[in-house]
């Protein structure tokens, strides 16, 4: 119930028409109410044989007149209800995908993709159901019902209540066997998002699934989930199998009643035969509302259960966020650790600790370290990826956590050591980040990035299309996009997270002269494993298990013989060792 | 920002029997259930035809006579029927879904096994969320057009049938009064259908984009956000968003043109039943009881082609998923097992050899153009080269991923299209250049599926490749979870995993690694490096990598550039020749100690 709430201002929105709807079905519910008196006024007259035949007629023209003007209310009626249920649908799809935007990296690790795209999708629909058809149903149902029951008790207190009491039975028997329902189909859910995230995995990996020759393994534990997925679907469906036939039996069975007990009465004399046509009229009128109705009951709980789904994105607070009172970047590009404590997510253990360094503007930071020290986690910061548990993390002199976000990100150049690409050409993935693409701009980082070796090996060139997540360029390339993209937004400060790592020496070599060359005053910080691309750093810092352990130029570390001279010697070493052999 | 070139197509056509018959091969092994449903449902629809009759029966008989007990037995009838109707449709209901989901069950895992066996040139055309939907949304809609399509619309053309004929043999006047409204209402149904077919098609194809869109942008978040790309995206977005919703109110306004139309047909008919049957009861040629029982059979004569309009919906989505699913199902690998696979002689040896190998993803665009490579057994040779010069493609036909357009691949004198790959790549191990985790726990990424794997040799092979050490501070150390894509680990750490498992598998002469250890620190990757000579003791190793200090070990040293074998020999014989393998070593070196 709770979750509904979720849904007022979005109705609130659209109150005018929502209203007008339900006005319009009112108006229409007691319109059709009409038709089965028409019936019993005219049944009536031929029982007596009183009426001349071109009376007859009237009946006639009444019975067409009354669904003319029902079916204008209808149309009417899903025009107004349906309608609106499919734009506030779409207000509440921008609503989500807009929050979607502004989460933090914590929220994707939480949830799945696939889990996600449920929510925007199949959820928001359930929601949509509930407003449109199920709204429409339960208004006509409930209006019809009140219009109808008036008219029996007119007629025949005693049928009428045969028929107002055991009606609703229908709807009893929908929800009773629809709460079962629920649950089973709970169970086939779950069962589904097993499956289809098995089936997702394996395509995404499936190089390395054929790799390992490990298809038919796949295909056994794929086999076995499927079979589980089987008899809990057939669970759901031989209890939905229950429903129609049930509820049929139902009504037939009210039926039969009203046509032993009226029967009876008309054999007496106390009804009359139109009375008793009038009253299976209105059986045949109720029966379909009835069933809507116990419909209604389980779209709603689908529909809060989504609602629930739903409230769990749009109540999310994001931990990274614009502060209520941004202040701007002054632009320069210099940048300051103090104290920087970073802790695995909901544990005591430290993936940063007390991490202090200074990066003047302008000047050149690399960082090295073994794997898993923790130099990604490092540079995230910047960028505020995350932020800190501990300490600050500023930019010229501001903690990043008072500036604007967008304005921050702006500043910054982030070259992912993962290169995720979009599927669409190679012009539009390097022009990413920017507004409008500068040609001559766009042909300047191309050239840095060396991407203008590669292109005429494209089939289109600089407008080739790019696979999913750019299965389509080799390695290098894809790093080279990256750099591209990260290049054009003539950025202040310029984050390298291992971005040369699939880039072979000399081309790496090329990228970092052309940098260097044009570096203007740009912050830079390099993440690299190889001494070629650290050794001329204004500044190196050695990061071990979150900790700085050593930190100098070049040369400075050299003389300290520690880990840097340590890894310098291992690359030289190597050097050495194919010169001897 | 968006782009459509590879939308799902989907026809608007309602009834194929090319596919129909295809589909009939899945249900063939259950025909005997099948059978049995459709029996149970000719049952239910004739216990249907019943009740109006009773009804007739009593009006004319006891109730008009004043008998008051005389109801009673038509009271009985119209129960029995009632009961025996619902156990006809009951038991139909379990047959036919008894059916459906067995049928499902194969199908999908028929489409999966297909998909397992299919080449990686399938795999870069085809977006993961494509083939998801495949065997997922595709599949259910099979089963609604097995459930619910065919069988209901036959179920309802029965009915239809059965009703006119019951009112003929009643009274063919009233009869002929009733259906005269039939051809107006099979008209009003076709133009509904033709307007439906089209608005359906655009719902869909508009659905479809907004789920790849959304799949593409959760991945990729990150890169929107840290290039403020969040009102394009949001903008893009909304414009699907919109284009949907158009389309589905468009629906809407067809509906809700229809169904009035339809009621109002209805009216017509009971008006003219009223009038025509009411002159006929006053002349004597009708009773007021078959009057009666004929404005219900009109009424149930009209529920079918009411459902008609929806089950065509049912019909038109399934015959295009069909077409969807068999599309899948008759892509032929590329990359084939030969009909009369040839064996390697034992012992294996791994000697290799590349005779003008000629390869492109592209016609007319070849990546390697012309390689010549012998690598006697046992020997370890590393391949360098600029970024885009051919090295994983190379190292991918070795593995078979891709065919070579020209020339051959002899494993032990033995071209590796005349094995079968499952026998080649067990001989093989590859790293590839871009390792994947899979959700799960850190065992489960180093064994896969493979239980022949011991938990001692998953923590050795881990030792092995220096991954022990990280994974054993991590909380759950061996049954750490995993996130999808591996996201809880740094790269490196999933380099490492992915190292792990090759040497878990142990692959019996041939091993390539890619880049494997590129974004691993020296220090590790030393410790690495003792770990790999004892591997490539004995087995024939390919190594790619553009790290000199990664390939120290190495026998010989290929130097690739724009698809051509441009220097081959010793390191030492290639810094003699000072072309591209000694500018590359200047660069990495000679700085540094000068
Ligand atoms: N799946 C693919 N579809 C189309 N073209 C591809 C595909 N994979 C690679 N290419 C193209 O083939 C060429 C060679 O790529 P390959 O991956 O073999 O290079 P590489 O030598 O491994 O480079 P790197 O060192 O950057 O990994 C590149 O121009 C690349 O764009
Ligand atoms: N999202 C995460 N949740 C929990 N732990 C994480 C997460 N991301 C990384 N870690 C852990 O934090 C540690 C540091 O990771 P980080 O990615 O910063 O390493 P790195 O220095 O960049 O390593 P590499 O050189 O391999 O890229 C690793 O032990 C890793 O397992
Ligand atoms: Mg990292
Ligand atoms: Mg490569």
């Amino acid at each position: 119930m709770y979750h509904l709430r979720l849904l007022f201002p979005y109705i609130y929105r659209y109150r005018h028409r929502m209203i007008a709807g339900l006005l319009v079905a009112a108006f229409g519910a007691a319109v059709s109410a009409l038709s089965p008196l028409v019936l019993r006024l005219a049944v009536d007259s031929l029982a007596d044989g009183t009426i001349e035949p071109h009376r007859l007629l009237w009946f006639g023209d009444a019975l067409i007149g009354l669904a003319v003007i029902d079916g204008g209310m209808k149309f009417v009626q899903r025009m107004l209800i349906a309608v609106t249920s499919y734009r506030i649908e779409n207000d509440l799809r921008a609503d989500l995908f807009d929050r979607l935007l502004s989460f933090d990296q914590m929220f994707y690790q939480q949830n799945y993709t696939g889990d996600l795209m449920a929510r925007l999708t199949n959820d928001l629909s359930a929601v949509r159901q509930f407003l449109g058809p199920g709204l429409n149903g339960a208004a006509t149902a409930v209006l019809t019902f009140l219009a109808a029951t008036v008219l029996m008790m007119l007629v025949d207190p005693l049928l009428a209540l045969i028929v107002v009491l055991l009606l609703p039975m229908v709807t009893i028997v929908f929800v009773a066997i629809g709460g079962r329902m629920r649950q089973a189909f709970h169970r086939v859910q779950n069962q589904f998002g097993v499956l289809s995230t098995r089936a997702q995995e394996n395509f995404a990996g499936i190089r390395t699934v054929k790799a390992f020759a490990q298809e038919e393994a796949e295909i056994a534990v794929f086999t076995a989930d499927n079979e589980r997925y089987r008899k809990l679907n057939l669970h759901y469906v031989l209890l939905s199998g229950t429903l129609w036939p049930a509820m049929t039996l139902c009504l037939g069975l009210i039926t039969a009643l009203i046509l032993l007990v009226g029967g009876q009465q008309v054999a007496a004399g106390t009804l009359t035969i139109g009375e008793l046509v009038q009253f299976n009229a209105y059986l045949a009128l109720l029966a379909f509302p009835m069933i809507i109705l116990g419909w209604m009951v389980n779209l709603f709980q689908q529909a809060t259960a989504s609602l629930e789904r739903l409230n769990d994105i749009l109540r999310y607070q994001p931990m990274i966020s614009s502060p209520s009172t941004p202040r701007l970047p002054p632009g320069y590009g210099s940048i300051e650790f103090r104290k920087v404590g970073v802790r695995a997510n909901h544990s005591d253990q430290w993936l940063l600790r007390d991490l202090s360094f200074q990066v003047p503007a302008g000047k050149v930071l690399a960082v090295v370290g073994a794997t898993g020290a923790g130099k990604t986690t490092l540079v995230n910061l910047l960028g505020r990826v995350r932020d800190p548990d501990e300490g600050q993390v500023l930019i010229d002199g501001i903690d990043v956590r008072e500036l604007e976000l967008a304005a921050l990100r702006r500043m910054i150049g982030y070259v992912p050591q993962e290169s995720f690409l979009f599927s669409m050409p190679l012009r539009e993935n390097i022009g990413f980040g920017v507004a409008t693409v500068d040609p001559a701009r766009l042909d300047h980082v191309i050239e840095m990035s060396r991407l203008s070796n590669d292109l005429d090996q494209f089939p289109d060139g600089i407008d080739t299309m790019v696979g999913e997540r750019g299965v389509t360029l080799s390695g290098g390339q894809k790093q080279r996009v990256a750099i591209a993209r990260a290049l054009i937004r003539d950025p202040r400060i310029l984050i390298l997270d291992d971005a040369l790592s699939s880039v072979d020496t000399h081309t790496a070599a090329q990228i970092l002269a052309g940098l260097r060359a044009e570096m203007n005053g740009r912050t830079t910080i390099i993440i690299a494993q190889r001494i070629a691309t650290v050794r001329d750093a204004d500044q190196i810092i050695v990061l071990d298990d979150g900790q700085i352990v050593e930190r100098g130029s070049h040369q400075e570390l050299l003389a300290r013989n520690g880990r840097y001279a340590a890894m310098y010697r291992r690359e030289l070493l190597a050097a050495e060792l194919e010169r001897e052999e | 920002m968006v782009h459509h070139a590879n939308d799902d197509t989907i026809l608007g056509k309602a009834y194929d029997g090319r596919l129909v018959r295809r589909l009939a091969k899945y249900v063939m092994p259950y025909w005997r259930q099948f059978s049995v449903a459709i029996l149970l449902l000719i049952g239910a629809i004739l216990s249907d035809l019943l009740p109006p009759l009773l009804l007739q029966r009593a009006i004319d008989g006891p109730i008009r006579a004043g008998a008051v007990d005389g109801v009673w037995p038509y009271f009985v009838a119209f129960v029995s029927t009632l009961l025996i109707n619902f156990v006809f449709r009951y038991s139909h209901s379990y047959f036919i879904n008894s059916v459906g989901q067995q049928v499902m069950k194969d199908l999908r895992v028929a489409i999966f096994r297909h998909v397992q066996y299919l080449s990686l040139s399938f795999f870069n055309r085809n977006p993961v969320g494509r083939l998801i939907t495949r065997i997922t949304n595709d599949v259910d809609a099979l089963n609604e057009f097995l459930t619910q399509g065919v069988v209901m619309i036959v179920a309802d053309l029965l009915t239809l049938v059965g009703i006119i004929v019951v009112m003929f043999v009643l009274n063919w006047r009233l009869a002929l009064i009733s259906l005269a409204t039939l051809p107006v209402l099979v008209l009003i149904v076709s133009i509904y259908q033709r307007f439906m077919r089209a608005t359906y098609r655009l719902v869909r194809q508009r659905l479809a984009r907004i789920n790849a869109f959304l799949s593409e942008q959760i991945s990729g978040i990150l890169v929107t956000q840290l290039f403020n790309a969040e009102e394009r995206s949001r903008m893009a977005f909304a414009r699907l968003s919109d284009d949907y919703m158009q389309a589905n109110i468009r629906s809407v306004l067809i509906f809700a043109i229809f169904i009035p139309s339809v009621n109002l047909l209805a009216a017509i008919g009971t008006a003219a039943l009223l009038w025509g049957g009411g002159n006929g009861v006053l002349a004597g040629w009708a009773s007021l009881g078959m009057l009666v029982a004929f404005i219900q059979y009109l009424e149930r004569a009209f529920q079918p082609i009411r459902n008609l309009a929806e089950r065509y919906t049912v019909l038109q989505s399934a015959m295009a998923s069909a077409e969807r699913i068999f599309a899948v199902l008759d892509t032929e690998a590329e990359v084939r097992d030969p009909v009369h696979p040839r064996s390697l002689p034992t012992p294996v040896r791994g000697e290799i050899e590349l005779r003008n190998v000629v390869f492109g993803y592209h016609p007319n665009e070849p990546v390697l153009r012309g390689i010549n490579l012998h690598i006697p057994a046992g020997q370890s040779v590393a391949i360098v080269g600029a970024t885009g010069a051919g090295k994983s493609s190379l190292v991918g036909l070795l593995a078979r991923f891709y065919d070579v357009q020209e020339g051959s691949i002899t494993l032990d004198g033995i071209d590796i299209r005349e094995l079968k790959q499952a026998e080649l790549r067990r001989h093989i191990a590859a790293v590839p250049q871009d390792p994947v985790c899979f959700s799960g726990t850190i065992a489960s990424n180093i064994r896969l599926h493979n239980d022949a794997i011991s938990d001692e040799q998953v923590r050795a092979a881990a030792e092995m490749v220096g991954a022990h050490r990280f994974i054993e501070r991590l909380p759950g150390g061996y049954n750490h979870e995993v996130r999808e894509r591996g996201a809880n680990l740094s790269i490196g750490q999933r380099q490492l995993l992915a190292f792990a498992r090759v040497i878990a598998f142990n692959p019996e002469v041939l091993l390539i690694l890619d880049e494997a250890t590129s974004s691993v620190d020296t220090e590790t990757e030393a410790l690495i490096q003792t770990a790999l000579t004892r591997l490539m003791r004995g087995r024939t190793s390919i190594i790619i990598a553009h790290r000199l200090s990664t390939i120290r070990h190495v026998d010989r040293i290929v130097v690739l550039h724009k698809g051509r074998v441009v220097e081959d020999g010793t390191h030492d014989e290639l810094l003699a020749r000072r072309g591209y393998y000694y500018r590359l070593y200047q660069l990495q070196f000679a700085g540094m100690t000068g």
